[in-house]
Protein backbone atom coordinates (compact mmCIF):
# COMPACT_ATOMS: atom_id res chain seq x y z
CA UNK A 1 0.00 0.00 0.00
CA UNK A 2 2.84 2.57 0.90
CA UNK A 3 4.08 2.05 -2.44
CA UNK A 4 1.22 2.26 -4.06
CA UNK A 5 1.09 5.48 -2.83
CA UNK A 6 3.99 6.74 -3.32
CA UNK A 7 3.49 5.83 -6.46
CA UNK A 8 0.07 7.70 -6.92
CA UNK A 9 2.02 11.42 -5.27
CA UNK A 10 4.33 10.37 -8.20
CA UNK A 11 1.32 10.34 -10.65
CA UNK A 12 -0.12 13.38 -9.37
CA UNK A 13 2.93 15.71 -9.16
CA UNK A 14 4.05 14.57 -12.99
CA UNK A 15 -0.46 15.36 -13.46
CA UNK A 16 -0.48 11.66 -15.01
CA UNK A 17 -3.16 10.31 -12.14
CA UNK A 18 -7.02 10.27 -13.58
CA UNK A 19 -9.73 12.89 -10.92
CA UNK A 20 -11.13 9.87 -9.33
CA UNK A 21 -8.02 8.73 -7.51
CA UNK A 22 -6.21 12.62 -7.69
CA UNK A 23 -9.46 13.06 -4.67
CA UNK A 24 -8.74 9.81 -3.44
CA UNK A 25 -5.24 10.86 -3.22
CA UNK A 26 -6.51 14.10 -1.28
CA UNK A 27 -8.37 12.58 1.29
CA UNK A 28 -5.76 9.88 1.92
CA UNK A 29 -3.51 12.68 2.69
CA UNK A 30 -5.75 14.43 5.15
CA UNK A 31 -6.02 11.44 6.70
CA UNK A 32 -2.11 10.68 7.18
CA UNK A 33 0.00 13.24 8.45
CA UNK A 34 3.19 12.33 6.75
CA UNK A 35 1.97 11.99 3.34
CA UNK A 36 1.56 15.54 2.55
CA UNK A 37 5.26 16.12 3.72
CA UNK A 38 6.37 13.10 1.55
CA UNK A 39 5.05 14.96 -1.58
CA UNK A 40 6.71 18.12 -0.82
CA UNK A 41 9.85 15.81 -0.62
CA UNK A 42 8.98 14.22 -4.04
CA UNK A 43 7.71 18.14 -5.36
CA UNK A 44 11.17 18.99 -4.37
CA UNK A 45 13.04 16.35 -6.21
CA UNK A 46 11.10 16.66 -9.48
CA UNK A 47 11.87 20.04 -9.44
CA UNK A 48 15.63 19.56 -9.19
CA UNK A 49 15.55 17.14 -11.74
CA UNK A 50 13.71 19.09 -14.38
CA UNK A 51 15.36 22.35 -14.13
CA UNK A 52 18.95 23.63 -12.51
CA UNK A 53 17.52 25.82 -9.74
CA UNK A 54 15.96 24.87 -6.94
CA UNK A 55 13.85 27.20 -4.36
CA UNK A 56 13.44 25.13 -1.32
CA UNK A 57 10.00 26.07 -0.18
CA UNK A 58 8.91 25.47 3.78
CA UNK A 59 6.63 22.42 4.04
CA UNK A 60 4.15 24.60 6.32
CA UNK A 61 4.30 27.62 3.53
CA UNK A 62 0.52 27.06 2.42
CA UNK A 63 -0.86 26.88 5.65
CA UNK A 64 1.05 30.11 6.86
CA UNK A 65 -0.64 31.97 3.84
CA UNK A 66 -3.95 30.58 5.09
CA UNK A 67 -3.29 31.45 8.49
CA UNK A 68 -2.40 35.26 7.67
CA UNK A 69 -5.52 35.24 4.87
CA UNK A 70 -7.75 34.36 8.51
CA UNK A 71 -6.07 37.03 10.20
CA UNK A 72 -6.66 40.13 7.87
CA UNK A 73 -9.07 42.58 9.44
CA UNK A 74 -12.74 42.54 8.08
CA UNK A 75 -13.74 46.03 7.17
CA UNK A 76 -17.16 47.33 8.21
CA UNK A 77 -17.41 50.90 6.36
CA UNK A 78 -19.56 50.47 3.86
CA UNK A 79 -17.97 49.79 0.28
CA UNK A 80 -17.84 50.99 -3.19
CA UNK A 81 -20.72 50.34 -5.63
CA UNK A 82 -18.72 48.30 -8.09
CA UNK A 83 -18.35 50.51 -11.05
CA UNK A 84 -20.95 49.58 -13.62
CA UNK A 85 -19.44 48.76 -17.61
CA UNK A 86 -20.81 51.69 -18.93
CA UNK A 87 -19.00 53.65 -16.57
CA UNK A 88 -15.77 51.61 -17.47
CA UNK A 89 -16.39 52.09 -20.79
CA UNK A 90 -17.12 55.81 -20.82
CA UNK A 91 -13.56 56.17 -17.97
CA UNK A 92 -11.62 54.45 -20.94
CA UNK A 93 -12.64 56.89 -23.35
CA UNK A 94 -12.01 59.50 -21.36
CA UNK A 95 -8.13 57.87 -20.57
CA UNK A 96 -7.71 57.58 -24.09
CA UNK A 97 -8.78 60.94 -25.44
CA UNK A 98 -6.48 62.69 -22.27
CA UNK A 99 -3.61 60.84 -23.22
CA UNK A 100 -3.84 61.52 -27.05
CA UNK A 101 -4.47 65.71 -26.00
CA UNK A 102 -1.33 65.26 -23.85
CA UNK A 103 0.61 63.36 -26.60
CA UNK A 104 -0.27 66.09 -29.31
CA UNK A 105 0.76 69.10 -27.02
CA UNK A 106 4.35 66.73 -26.49
CA UNK A 107 4.62 66.56 -30.49
CA UNK A 108 3.80 70.18 -30.88
CA UNK A 109 5.84 71.50 -28.15
CA UNK A 110 8.66 69.51 -29.65
CA UNK A 111 8.18 71.02 -33.00
CA UNK A 112 7.93 74.48 -31.43
CA UNK A 113 11.23 73.66 -29.74
CA UNK A 114 12.47 72.95 -33.23
CA UNK A 115 11.23 75.96 -34.82
CA UNK A 116 12.48 78.01 -31.97
CA UNK A 117 15.90 76.30 -32.57
CA UNK A 118 16.18 77.06 -36.01
CA UNK A 119 14.91 80.78 -35.49
CA UNK A 120 17.53 81.31 -33.08
CA UNK A 121 20.05 79.72 -35.50
CA UNK A 122 18.66 81.76 -38.19
CA UNK A 123 18.62 85.21 -36.38
CA UNK A 124 21.83 84.22 -35.56
CA UNK A 125 23.12 84.43 -39.05
CA UNK A 126 20.81 87.83 -39.57
CA UNK A 127 21.24 91.73 -38.79
CA UNK A 128 19.31 92.61 -35.81
CA UNK A 129 15.98 94.95 -36.49
CA UNK A 130 13.76 96.07 -34.15
CA UNK A 131 10.06 95.06 -33.87
CA UNK A 132 8.38 97.78 -35.02
CA UNK A 133 4.69 97.79 -34.33
CA UNK A 134 1.93 99.29 -37.03
CA UNK A 135 1.14 102.79 -34.90
CA UNK A 136 4.86 102.93 -34.46
CA UNK A 137 5.54 102.80 -38.00
CA UNK A 138 2.99 105.09 -38.92
CA UNK A 139 4.32 107.42 -36.56
CA UNK A 140 8.13 107.17 -37.14
CA UNK A 141 8.70 109.87 -39.68
CA UNK A 142 6.57 112.62 -37.71
CA UNK A 143 8.44 111.61 -34.73
CA UNK A 144 11.72 112.10 -36.17
CA UNK A 145 10.65 115.68 -37.65
CA UNK A 146 8.97 116.70 -34.46
CA UNK A 147 12.13 115.64 -32.49
CA UNK A 148 14.29 117.45 -34.82
CA UNK A 149 12.12 120.18 -33.89
CA UNK A 150 12.94 119.44 -30.10
CA UNK A 151 16.22 119.52 -30.48
CA UNK A 152 16.18 122.67 -31.89
CA UNK A 153 13.43 123.97 -29.00
CA UNK A 154 16.12 122.28 -25.98
CA UNK A 155 18.44 120.08 -25.05
CA UNK A 156 16.23 117.51 -23.38
CA UNK A 157 16.90 115.36 -26.15
CA UNK A 158 20.55 115.03 -24.85
CA UNK A 159 19.36 113.96 -21.52
CA UNK A 160 16.50 111.75 -21.93
CA UNK A 161 16.79 110.27 -25.82
CA UNK A 162 13.97 110.91 -27.83
CA UNK A 163 10.67 111.58 -27.22
CA UNK A 164 7.78 109.93 -28.25
CA UNK A 165 4.89 111.94 -29.23
CA UNK A 166 1.57 110.97 -29.59
CA UNK A 167 -1.45 112.46 -30.74
CA UNK A 168 -2.89 114.76 -27.90
CA UNK A 169 -6.45 113.16 -28.31
CA UNK A 170 -5.42 109.89 -27.93
CA UNK A 171 -3.35 110.67 -24.97
CA UNK A 172 -5.95 112.62 -23.31
CA UNK A 173 -8.85 110.00 -23.75
CA UNK A 174 -5.91 107.38 -21.97
CA UNK A 175 -5.88 110.29 -18.88
CA UNK A 176 -9.68 110.43 -18.69
CA UNK A 177 -10.17 109.52 -15.09
CA UNK B 1 -19.85 147.36 14.08
CA UNK B 2 -18.19 149.14 16.36
CA UNK B 3 -14.75 151.64 15.74
CA UNK B 4 -12.42 149.25 17.67
CA UNK B 5 -13.79 145.95 15.62
CA UNK B 6 -13.05 147.48 12.66
CA UNK B 7 -9.35 148.73 13.86
CA UNK B 8 -8.85 144.60 14.49
CA UNK B 9 -10.60 143.43 11.19
CA UNK B 10 -8.01 146.10 9.34
CA UNK B 11 -5.06 145.15 11.65
CA UNK B 12 -5.55 141.15 11.11
CA UNK B 13 -5.96 141.85 7.36
CA UNK B 14 -2.71 143.91 7.21
CA UNK B 15 -0.94 141.37 8.90
CA UNK B 16 -2.42 138.98 6.39
CA UNK B 17 -1.34 141.02 3.61
CA UNK B 18 2.28 141.85 5.09
CA UNK B 19 2.83 138.14 5.85
CA UNK B 20 1.84 136.94 2.75
CA UNK B 21 4.27 139.64 1.06
CA UNK B 22 7.10 138.48 3.49
CA UNK B 23 6.27 134.79 1.97
CA UNK B 24 6.39 135.84 -1.57
CA UNK B 25 9.49 137.97 -0.94
CA UNK B 26 11.70 135.05 0.38
CA UNK B 27 10.22 133.18 -1.90
CA UNK B 28 11.76 135.31 -4.70
CA UNK B 29 14.81 135.49 -2.70
CA UNK B 30 15.44 132.03 -2.53
CA UNK B 31 15.05 131.61 -5.64
CA UNK B 32 17.70 134.14 -6.87
CA UNK B 33 19.96 132.71 -4.18
CA UNK B 34 19.62 129.97 -6.01
CA UNK B 35 20.49 130.89 -9.38
CA UNK B 36 23.50 132.75 -7.70
CA UNK B 37 24.62 129.42 -6.43
CA UNK B 38 24.33 127.51 -9.51
CA UNK B 39 26.61 129.53 -11.35
CA UNK B 40 29.36 130.43 -8.76
CA UNK B 41 29.41 126.54 -6.74
CA UNK B 42 31.26 123.29 -7.51
CA UNK B 43 28.85 120.60 -7.18
CA UNK B 44 28.32 116.70 -7.62
CA UNK B 45 26.26 114.34 -7.93
CA UNK B 46 23.38 111.65 -8.72
CA UNK B 47 20.63 113.44 -10.77
CA UNK B 48 17.58 111.78 -12.40
CA UNK B 49 15.18 113.11 -15.17
CA UNK B 50 11.65 111.37 -15.42
CA UNK B 51 10.10 112.41 -18.72
CA UNK B 52 8.03 111.10 -21.31
CA UNK B 53 7.92 108.15 -18.68
CA UNK B 54 11.25 107.64 -18.91
CA UNK B 55 13.53 107.58 -16.27
CA UNK B 56 16.84 108.51 -17.09
CA UNK B 57 19.87 108.54 -13.90
CA UNK B 58 23.02 110.67 -14.65
CA UNK B 59 26.06 111.23 -13.05
CA UNK B 60 26.10 115.14 -12.71
CA UNK B 61 29.69 117.88 -12.37
CA UNK B 62 28.98 121.93 -12.19
CA UNK B 63 32.40 123.08 -12.44
CA UNK B 64 33.07 126.94 -11.77
CA UNK B 65 36.20 129.08 -11.75
CA UNK B 66 36.25 133.04 -12.24
CA UNK B 67 33.02 133.69 -13.95
CA UNK B 68 33.39 130.40 -15.93
CA UNK B 69 31.25 127.63 -16.53
CA UNK B 70 31.13 123.74 -16.83
CA UNK B 71 28.29 121.16 -17.07
CA UNK B 72 28.74 117.22 -17.61
CA UNK B 73 26.09 114.89 -17.58
CA UNK B 74 27.51 111.19 -17.80
CA UNK B 75 24.66 108.42 -18.50
CA UNK B 76 24.45 105.42 -16.20
CA UNK B 77 22.10 103.36 -18.29
CA UNK B 78 22.03 103.15 -22.03
CA UNK B 79 22.60 104.74 -24.57
CA UNK B 80 25.62 105.51 -23.22
CA UNK B 81 26.33 109.02 -23.75
CA UNK B 82 28.34 112.34 -21.79
CA UNK B 83 27.26 115.37 -22.17
CA UNK B 84 28.84 118.61 -21.77
CA UNK B 85 27.57 122.47 -21.81
CA UNK B 86 30.95 124.61 -22.10
CA UNK B 87 29.11 128.48 -21.95
CA UNK B 88 26.90 128.24 -25.33
CA UNK B 89 28.01 124.69 -26.62
CA UNK B 90 26.26 121.54 -25.72
CA UNK B 91 28.66 118.60 -26.58
CA UNK B 92 27.02 115.01 -26.59
CA UNK B 93 29.46 111.87 -27.04
CA UNK B 94 27.26 108.85 -27.81
CA UNK B 95 29.87 105.91 -26.69
CA UNK B 96 28.90 102.90 -28.36
CA UNK B 97 28.48 104.57 -31.93
CA UNK B 98 31.29 107.50 -31.26
CA UNK B 99 28.58 109.58 -32.59
CA UNK B 100 29.14 113.37 -31.59
CA UNK B 101 26.63 116.36 -31.88
CA UNK B 102 28.05 119.56 -31.03
CA UNK B 103 25.06 121.99 -30.43
CA UNK B 104 24.86 125.73 -30.05
CA UNK B 105 22.86 126.95 -27.47
CA UNK B 106 23.14 130.31 -26.28
CA UNK B 107 19.85 130.81 -24.86
CA UNK B 108 20.15 127.98 -22.51
CA UNK B 109 22.60 127.47 -19.37
CA UNK B 110 21.44 124.70 -17.43
CA UNK B 111 20.39 121.00 -17.66
CA UNK B 112 18.67 121.22 -14.40
CA UNK B 113 16.41 124.18 -14.49
CA UNK B 114 16.27 127.56 -16.22
CA UNK B 115 15.61 130.04 -14.22
CA UNK B 116 15.43 134.21 -15.32
CA UNK B 117 18.16 136.48 -13.93
CA UNK B 118 15.34 138.93 -13.34
CA UNK B 119 12.86 137.07 -11.58
CA UNK B 120 10.98 140.44 -10.24
CA UNK B 121 9.32 141.34 -13.27
CA UNK B 122 7.31 137.90 -13.61
CA UNK B 123 5.33 138.95 -10.69
CA UNK B 124 2.01 139.61 -13.52
CA UNK B 125 1.98 135.75 -14.53
CA UNK B 126 3.84 133.57 -11.85
CA UNK B 127 3.22 134.12 -7.88
CA UNK B 128 6.63 133.05 -6.07
CA UNK B 129 5.93 131.55 -2.59
CA UNK B 130 7.67 129.10 -0.29
CA UNK B 131 5.07 126.50 0.62
CA UNK B 132 6.99 123.96 2.43
CA UNK B 133 9.81 122.42 4.13
CA UNK B 134 11.24 118.85 2.88
CA UNK B 135 14.23 117.07 2.46
CA UNK B 136 15.29 115.82 -0.91
CA UNK B 137 18.42 113.77 -0.58
CA UNK B 138 18.41 113.71 3.17
CA UNK B 139 19.15 117.94 3.05
CA UNK B 140 16.66 119.97 4.24
CA UNK B 141 15.25 122.45 1.87
CA UNK B 142 12.91 125.07 0.98
CA UNK B 143 9.86 124.07 -1.26
CA UNK B 144 9.39 127.19 -3.76
CA UNK B 145 6.12 127.47 -5.94
CA UNK B 146 6.54 128.90 -8.99
CA UNK B 147 2.34 129.26 -9.43
CA UNK B 148 1.23 130.35 -12.73
CA UNK B 149 -1.74 133.05 -12.90
CA UNK B 150 -3.53 131.93 -15.77
CA UNK B 151 -3.73 129.07 -17.75
CA UNK B 152 -1.26 129.58 -20.88
CA UNK B 153 1.80 127.83 -18.54
CA UNK B 154 2.93 125.04 -15.96
CA UNK B 155 3.18 125.71 -12.46
CA UNK B 156 6.43 124.40 -10.97
CA UNK B 157 8.11 123.47 -7.65
CA UNK B 158 11.80 124.01 -6.73
CA UNK B 159 12.55 122.23 -3.32
CA UNK B 160 16.25 124.56 -2.63
CA UNK B 161 18.22 123.11 -0.25
CA UNK B 162 18.80 125.48 2.83
CA UNK B 163 22.13 126.32 3.64
CA UNK B 164 24.11 126.21 -0.31
CA UNK B 165 20.66 126.97 -2.15
CA UNK B 166 21.20 124.42 -4.64
CA UNK B 167 18.35 123.02 -6.52
CA UNK B 168 17.52 119.74 -5.51
CA UNK B 169 14.44 118.59 -7.65
CA UNK B 170 12.00 119.97 -10.04
CA UNK B 171 8.83 119.44 -10.63
CA UNK B 172 6.46 120.66 -13.77
CA UNK B 173 2.41 120.13 -12.71
CA UNK B 174 -0.30 120.61 -15.53
CA UNK B 175 -3.57 122.65 -14.12
CA UNK B 176 -5.20 119.75 -12.28
CA UNK B 177 -1.68 119.24 -10.17
CA UNK B 178 -0.31 116.25 -11.84
CA UNK B 179 3.51 115.95 -12.20
CA UNK B 180 4.30 116.08 -15.75
CA UNK B 181 8.38 116.26 -15.38
CA UNK B 182 10.56 115.59 -12.56
CA UNK B 183 14.49 116.01 -12.32
CA UNK B 184 15.30 115.17 -8.53
CA UNK B 185 19.33 114.83 -7.37
CA UNK B 186 19.56 111.53 -4.93
CA UNK B 187 23.09 112.93 -3.55
CA UNK B 188 24.38 115.89 -4.07
CA UNK B 189 27.90 117.27 -2.33
CA UNK B 190 29.64 120.52 -2.67
CA UNK B 191 33.57 120.72 -3.43
CA UNK B 192 35.89 123.52 -3.27
CA UNK B 193 37.45 123.00 -6.87
CA UNK B 194 36.29 120.33 -9.57
CA UNK B 195 38.06 120.15 -12.64
CA UNK B 196 37.26 121.30 -16.21
CA UNK B 197 37.24 118.95 -19.10
CA UNK B 198 39.06 120.08 -21.75
CA UNK B 199 36.82 118.74 -25.21
CA UNK B 200 38.37 119.11 -28.23
CA UNK B 201 36.14 117.14 -30.82
CA UNK B 202 37.77 117.13 -34.09
CA UNK B 203 35.17 119.17 -36.02
CA UNK B 204 36.05 117.91 -39.36
CA UNK B 205 35.72 114.22 -38.27
CA UNK B 206 32.89 111.92 -39.94
CA UNK B 207 30.98 111.35 -37.20
CA UNK B 208 30.46 114.93 -35.79
CA UNK B 209 27.33 116.26 -36.61
CA UNK B 210 27.42 119.96 -36.21
CA UNK B 211 23.92 122.05 -35.10
CA UNK B 212 25.57 125.36 -35.62
CA UNK B 213 22.74 127.99 -34.64
CA UNK B 214 22.44 130.92 -37.23
CA UNK B 215 23.19 134.24 -35.58
CA UNK B 216 20.00 135.32 -34.64
CA UNK B 217 18.11 137.45 -37.00
CA UNK B 218 15.38 140.15 -36.54
CA UNK B 219 12.13 139.01 -36.44
CA UNK B 220 11.05 141.33 -39.02
CA UNK B 221 12.37 139.16 -41.29
CA UNK B 222 9.97 136.31 -40.64
CA UNK B 223 7.57 135.20 -43.39
CA UNK B 224 4.89 135.60 -40.99
CA UNK B 225 3.70 137.12 -37.62
CA UNK B 226 2.51 135.96 -34.44
CA UNK B 227 -0.61 137.61 -33.76
CA UNK B 228 -1.74 135.38 -30.83
CA UNK B 229 1.08 136.17 -28.06
CA UNK B 230 -0.23 134.75 -24.45
CA UNK B 231 1.01 137.59 -21.61
CA UNK B 232 4.74 137.46 -20.52
CA UNK B 233 5.77 135.43 -23.47
CA UNK B 234 8.94 137.53 -25.67
CA UNK B 235 10.78 137.19 -28.73
CA UNK B 236 13.87 135.20 -27.68
CA UNK B 237 15.33 135.11 -30.68
CA UNK B 238 14.72 134.20 -34.66
CA UNK B 239 16.86 132.02 -36.91
CA UNK B 240 16.49 130.73 -40.25
CA UNK B 241 18.44 127.39 -40.91
CA UNK B 242 18.61 124.28 -42.96
CA UNK B 243 16.86 120.90 -40.69
CA UNK B 244 15.98 117.37 -41.46
CA UNK B 245 18.25 115.10 -43.53
CA UNK B 246 17.64 117.49 -46.38
CA UNK B 247 18.80 120.51 -45.40
CA UNK B 248 15.54 121.84 -45.74
CA UNK B 249 15.75 125.56 -44.23
CA UNK B 250 13.02 126.92 -41.83
CA UNK B 251 12.10 129.24 -40.33
CA UNK B 252 12.33 129.45 -36.15
CA UNK B 253 11.22 131.62 -33.61
CA UNK B 254 11.34 131.16 -29.85
CA UNK B 255 9.43 132.73 -27.83
CA UNK B 256 9.46 132.58 -23.78
CA UNK B 257 7.98 133.93 -20.50
CA UNK B 258 11.27 133.79 -18.23
CA UNK B 259 10.90 129.62 -17.42
CA UNK B 260 8.78 127.95 -20.55
CA UNK B 261 9.43 128.46 -23.76
CA UNK B 262 7.80 128.23 -27.40
CA UNK B 263 9.18 127.41 -30.96
CA UNK B 264 7.55 128.76 -33.87
CA UNK B 265 8.96 127.00 -36.96
CA UNK B 266 7.46 127.06 -40.65
CA UNK B 267 8.74 125.25 -43.44
CA UNK B 268 7.41 124.27 -46.71
CA UNK B 269 4.24 122.05 -47.10
CA UNK B 270 5.43 118.40 -46.64
CA UNK B 271 3.07 115.18 -46.59
CA UNK B 272 5.16 114.28 -43.08
CA UNK B 273 3.81 116.64 -40.67
CA UNK B 274 0.06 116.17 -40.11
CA UNK B 275 -1.98 118.95 -38.85
CA UNK B 276 -3.39 118.91 -35.50
CA UNK B 277 -1.95 118.10 -31.56
CA UNK B 278 0.74 115.73 -30.60
CA UNK B 279 2.31 115.54 -26.97
CA UNK B 280 4.76 114.02 -24.86
CA UNK B 281 4.84 114.29 -21.35
CA UNK B 282 5.06 118.52 -21.00
CA UNK B 283 6.29 119.30 -24.47
CA UNK B 284 3.02 119.96 -27.10
CA UNK B 285 3.30 120.78 -30.68
CA UNK B 286 0.16 121.79 -32.72
CA UNK B 287 0.89 121.82 -36.82
CA UNK B 288 -1.44 123.45 -38.96
CA UNK B 289 -1.50 124.11 -42.84
CA UNK B 290 -1.08 128.13 -44.34
CA UNK B 291 -1.10 128.31 -47.83
CA UNK B 292 2.18 126.23 -49.13
CA UNK B 293 3.66 126.52 -45.81
CA UNK B 294 3.41 123.65 -42.84
CA UNK B 295 3.57 125.99 -39.35
CA UNK B 296 4.53 124.23 -35.91
CA UNK B 297 4.12 125.47 -32.90
CA UNK B 298 6.48 123.54 -29.80
CA UNK B 299 6.61 124.26 -26.45
CA UNK B 300 6.89 122.87 -22.48
CA UNK B 301 3.11 125.04 -22.03
CA UNK B 302 -0.23 122.90 -22.24
CA UNK B 303 -1.95 122.06 -25.34
CA UNK B 304 -4.73 124.91 -25.68
CA UNK B 305 -1.79 127.88 -25.62
CA UNK B 306 0.94 125.95 -28.71
CA UNK B 307 -3.21 125.62 -30.17
CA UNK B 308 -3.70 129.29 -29.53
CA UNK B 309 -0.68 130.77 -30.95
CA UNK B 310 -0.22 128.45 -33.62
CA UNK B 311 -4.01 129.41 -34.56
CA UNK B 312 -2.97 133.65 -34.55
CA UNK B 313 0.26 132.45 -36.95
CA UNK B 314 -0.36 134.77 -40.15
CA UNK B 315 1.86 134.76 -43.38
CA UNK B 316 3.08 137.78 -44.32
CA UNK B 317 1.69 139.28 -47.89
CA UNK B 318 -1.03 136.40 -47.84
CA UNK B 319 -4.80 138.02 -47.55
CA UNK B 320 -7.28 136.27 -45.23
Amino acid sequence: MPEDLNQKISQFLDNELDPVHALNLLKEMQLQSELPDKMHRYEAISHAMKTDFFILTKSDFSKKIHKQIQQEPIYLLPQHKPIKRRHKVIALAASIAIVAVIAERSMNHQTEQLQAASTLIAAQHQTYKPVVYPHQAEQRPLNTRINEYLQAHNSSVYTNGEANFQPFARVTTYSQK
Amino acid sequence: MTVLNRFFVVLLFSIGRVLADEAEVNGLHVLMKMTHAMEVLNYQGTVAFLRNGKLEPMKYVHAAKKGVEQERLSSLNSPMREIIRDSNRVSCLYKDTQQIVIDHRPFERSFLVDIPRKLDNLGAIYQFEIVGEEDVAMLPSYVVAIQAKDNFRYSRKIWIEKRQFLPLKVVIYDRTGESLEQVVFTEIEVKDALPFVDINFSETAPQVQHIRQQRSQSSAQAPFVVTNIPQGFREIFFTRRPMHKTGQLVDHLLLSDGFASVSVYMENKNGVMKSGLQTAGAVNSSSRTIGDSQITVMGEVPAETVNYIAEGIKLKGLKD
